[in-house]
C-alpha cells in the first residue's frame, strides 16, 4: 500500500508543484497572488485538447503548441488586465485576477463546454499499466513525473543561468533597486505572467489524461497549488516545488491511512498549518526586519 | 356609422366571439379542442440534456397523438420554459407557466436542484406536475396530492443498487460516495437499506466529486475485500476509481447510479482497457435508442428531428409522455385538474420503454420502481437485468 500511495502522491505532487511554480514566479515578480492561475491551467489544457483531439496532432507537438498558446495568453492577459492596474494597488490587481478567472471560465464554457461533461483527453501512451518494482503505475503517471521534473529543471536553469532569469531574480529581490540599475521591470513582469501561464499550460496537458478537462477544473488546482506554495514559501521556487510534492503526498497518505473522507480537506489543513506555524513557508527564509 | 359599416360589424363581432366560444371550458389550460401542457426544464446550459432532450422526446408522443386526433378530441399544445438547471431561474420559469401561459399541467423537471427551487411555487398553485427526470426524493416524499414522478427517485435507485449487488451473489458489499447534497441523500437512503437488510457495508469510503486520483480509495476497498462496490458518485470521480482499481488489479462488481449511465463515455474517461468489465449502472429505461425494439421511435425521431442523434434522454421523454397521455385519456372528456389527478392516482401503465409498469397510488406518487441495469457489451450499452421494488 505504501508504495502505491507514494507513486500516486508523487504524480499528484508533480502537478501541484508545476502549478505552484507558476503561482510563485508571479508573486516574486509582482507581489500578487494571481487568483486566475487555475483558469490559466484550465485554458492551457483546452489548448492541448484543441491541438491533440480536435485537430488530431500528435501528443508532443500538441503539448508544445499548448504551452506556446498559454504563454501568449498569459502575455495578453497581463497587458490587457494586470498592467493597467499595477499601480492602482494590491486590491485592484486581486480583483482583476478574479475577473479574469471568471472571463476565462466563461469563454471555455462557450467554446468547449455546454453539455456538462468532462472531456476525456487521450494519454501520450495508451496501454495497460506497467510494473515498476512492486508497484503498478499508469504509463501517463511516468510521463507526468518525468516531464514535470524536466520542466522544473528547465525553470531552475533559466533562473540560474540566463540573463533574463537573473534579472527576474533581481526584480523579485528588490524591484526598486532593479529599476535603478536599468532592469526593464515592465518587460520582465510581462514575461513572468507569460511564463507562469506557459507552466500552467504544460502542467494541464500533462495531467489532462489523468484529470480530464472541464471549465471548472481551475479552482481545485489553484487551491492545491496555493497550499503547496504556502507550505514551501510563496517567494521561493524550490519551496514551491517541495510544497507541491508535499501536498500531493499528504493528500495521498492521509486518504490511504487516515481515511478517504480527509483527502480533500488535507490541502486546507496544510494552508492553515503554513499560515499559523510557517508564515514564510519551509524555504521562504527568515522574516526580514525593517529598519 | 353608415348602414354598410353597421352590417360589417356583425360578422366581425361574430368572428371575434368564435374563439371565446370554443375556449369556453371551466378549467385553466383546457378548451373543447385543446389542452395546454407546460414543459419545465433546462433548455440551455450544461443541464440541457435532462430538459430539452427529454422535452423533445415527449413532443414526439404529443405530436403523434395530435396527428391521430388528440386525446378525447383535444389537441395537445406544448409550451416550454427554461429553468437553466438553476433554482432561481426555475421559480421564474414555473411562475411563467402557471400565470402567463396558464397551463393545465406541468410535465417537466430535469435537474433536481432546479425542481426543488420550483417546488413551493408549483405546490401552492395546485397545478398538477408530472416530473419526468428529477430524482430528488423530497419532490414526492412526503406525497403532495398534485405532484407525481415517472423518474426513478434517488432512494429507489439506492435500494436497487443494493438489491442488484445481492442478486449477483455479493457477500461483502462496500460503498464509495460523494457527500454533497446529491450524494448524501442517496448515501443516507442506502445506509437505511443496509440496515433493513440486516447487513453492514464492509467499507464506507468517500470521494470528492472532482477527484483526480482514487488510488487510496481503491486500495482501502481492496483491503476490505469488498466483492461489490456501490458507487454513489459522479462520472468524473467514478472514472478515477475505475481506472485506479484496474491499475492495482482490483476487480469487484461495480454498481453505479443513473449518473454513470453513459458507459461508452465513461469508458473513454477511464482510458484503461477492461476497466469496465464488471461495471453496471442503473438506467431509467429498459432499452437503448439503437435497440431493435425502439425502431419505430427511432423512425419518428428522425422524422421530427432530422440530423440529430437520438439519446436515452429522448426515450425518457417519450416514456413519460405516454404516461401523461394515458392519464389524460383516463381523465375523460370532462377534463379537469381534479380528474387528471384522480387518473394519475390510480394509473398502472404498462410501458414498453420503462423496465416495468408506472403505477401510482393515492399515498405513493413515486410511480417508477423498476430499475434496469446496463453494462457495456462490445462497446454498446445493453440491459442485462432489471430489479423491482414494487410491492
Amino acid at each position: 500500500m505504501f508504495a502505491y500511495l507514494l507513486a500516486s502522491g508523487l504524480t499528484l505532487g508533480a502537478l501541484y508543484a508545476l502549478a505552484a511554480v507558476g503561482l510563485v514566479i508571479v508573486v516574486k515578480a509582482t507581489s500578487v497572488v494571481n487568483l486566475a492561475q487555475g483558469e490559466m491551467f484550465m485554458f492551457g489544457g483546452f489548448f492541448g485538447f484543441l491541438f491533440h483531439v480536435q485537430l488530431g496532432l500528435p501528443y508532443v507537438p500538441s503539448l508544445l503548441l499548448a504551452v506556446a498558446a498559454a504563454f501568449l495568453m498569459g502575455g495578453v492577459v497581463y497587458r490587457a488586465a494586470f498592467r493597467p492596474l499595477m499601480k492602482s494597488g494590491l486590491v485592484s490587481v486581486l480583483l482583476a485576477s478574479i475577473a479574469i478567472s471568471f472571463i476565462l471560465k466563461g469563454v471555455a464554457r462557450a467554446i468547449w463546454g455546454g453539455v456538462g461533461d468532462y472531456v476525456p483527453f487521450p494519454p501520450m501512451f495508451s496501454g495497460p499499466p506497467v510494473q515498476l518494482g512492486g508497484v503498478i503505475v499508469l504509463p501517463q503517471q511516468l510521463v507526468v513525473l518525468a516531464s514535470s521534473l524536466a520542466l522544473l529543471i528547465g525553470f531552475a536553469s533559466f533562473f540560474r543561468f540566463t540573463e533574463t532569469g537573473k534579472w527576474m531574480q533581481a526584480m523579485a529581490d528588490n524591484a526598486k533597486a532593479a529599476t535603478l540599475v536599468g532592469i526593464p521591470i515592465d518587460r520582465l513582469q510581462h514575461l513572468t505572467f507569460a511564463l507562469s501561464a506557459g507552466a500552467a499550460g504544460a502542467a494541464a496537458v500533462l495531467m489532462a489524461p489523468l484529470t480530464q478537462l472541464y471549465p471548472d477544473i481551475g479552482f481545485g488546482i489553484f487551491v492545491k497549488a496555493f497550499a503547496g506554495a504556502a507550505l514551501g514559501g510563496l517567494s521561493s521556487l524550490p519551496g514551491a516545488v517541495l510544497g507541491g510534492f508535499l501536498v500531493g503526498l499528504i493528500e495521498s497518505f492521509v486518504a490511504g491511512y487516515v481515511g478517504s473522507k480527509y483527502q480533500d480537506v488535507s490541502a486546507f489543513v496544510v494552508i492553515m498549518f503554513a499560515l499559523l506555524f510557517l508564515p514564510r513557508g519551509i524555504m521562504g527564509g527568515a522574516a526580514m526586519r525593517k529598519i | 356609422m353608415t348602414r354598410f359599416s353597421r352590417l360589417a360589424v356583425v360578422p366581425l363581432l361574430l368572428s371575434m366571439s368564435l374563439p371565446f366560444a370554443t375556449a369556453a371550458h371551466a378549467e385553466t389550460g383546457v378548451t373543447d379542442t385543446t389542452v395546454r401542457i407546460g414543459q419545465l426544464g433546462a433548455l440551455t446550459g450544461p443541464g440541457y440534456f435532462t430538459g430539452k432532450l427529454v422535452m423533445d422526446g415527449a413532443d414526439i408522443v404529443y405530436k403523434e397523438v395530435n396527428k391521430a386526433g388528440g386525446v378525447n378530441g383535444r389537441k395537445v399544445e406544448m409550451v416550454r420554459q427554461d429553468d437553466r438547471c438553476d433554482p432561481a431561474a426555475a421559480i421564474g420559469a414555473a411562475k411563467k407557466l402557471i400565470f402567463d401561459d396558464k397551463v393545465f399541467i406541468i410535465h417537466g423537471g430535469g435537474c433536481s436542484n432546479a425542481s426543488i427551487g420550483a417546488f413551493p411555487e408549483i405546490k401552492e398553485s395546485k397545478v398538477p406536475w408530472v416530473i419526468f427526470a428529477s430524482v430528488a426524493d423530497s419532490l414526492t416524499s412526503p406525497t403532495t396530492p398534485d405532484i407525481f414522478t415517472t423518474a426513478l427517485t434517488a432512494s429507489i435507485e439506492s435500494a436497487s443498487q443494493l438489491e442488484f449487488a445481492l442478486s449477483k451473489g455479493a457477500k461483502r458489499i462496500a460503498i464509495i460516495s460523494t457527500r454533497d447534497a446529491w450524494g448524501r441523500a442517496r448515501y443516507e437512503a442506502l445506509m437505511e437499506d443496509f440496515k433493513k437488510k440486516g447487513i453492514a457495508p464492509v467499507a464506507d469510503e468517500e470521494i470528492g466529486a472532482e477527484a483526480n486520483d482514487a488510488t487510496p480509495q481503491a486500495l482501502r476497498l481492496q483491503q476490505a475485500k469488498a466483492d461489490a462496490v456501490l458507487l454513489v458518485t459522479f462520472p468524473k470521480a467514478g472514472a478515477a476509481l475505475l481506472r485506479d482499481a484496474a491499475k492495482i488489479g482490483y476487480k469487484p462488481i461495480l454498481i453505479g447510479t443513473t449518473a454513470m449511465g453513459d458507459l461508452p463515455v465513461l469508458a473513454k474517461q477511464v482510458g484503461s482497457p477492461g476497466a469496465l468489465d464488471s461495471m453496471y449502472a442503473i438506467s431509467h429505461v429498459r432499452y437503448m435508442p439503437e435497440d431493435k425494439e425502439m425502431a419505430d421511435w427511432r423512425r419518428l425521431f428522425t422524422q421530427y428531428y432530422p440530423g440529430e442523434t437520438m439519446s436515452i434522454y429522448h426515450l425518457l421523454g417519450i416514456a413519460s409522455a405516454q404516461v401523461v397521455v394515458e392519464a389524460l385519456n383516463q381523465a375523460g372528456k370532462d377534463l379537469t385538474r381534479a380528474s387528471f389527478v384522480k387518473a394519475m392516482d390510480k394509473i398502472d401503465f404498462k410501458s414498453t420503454i420503462y423496465p416495468g409498469a408506472i403505477a401510482c397510488t393515492v399515498t405513493d406518487h413515486q410511480c417508477h420502481k423498476h430499475a434496469a441495469f446496463v453494462q457495456l457489451v462490445d462497446g454498446r450499452i445493453s440491459t442485462v437485468a432489471t430489479t423491482s421494488l414494487a410491492k
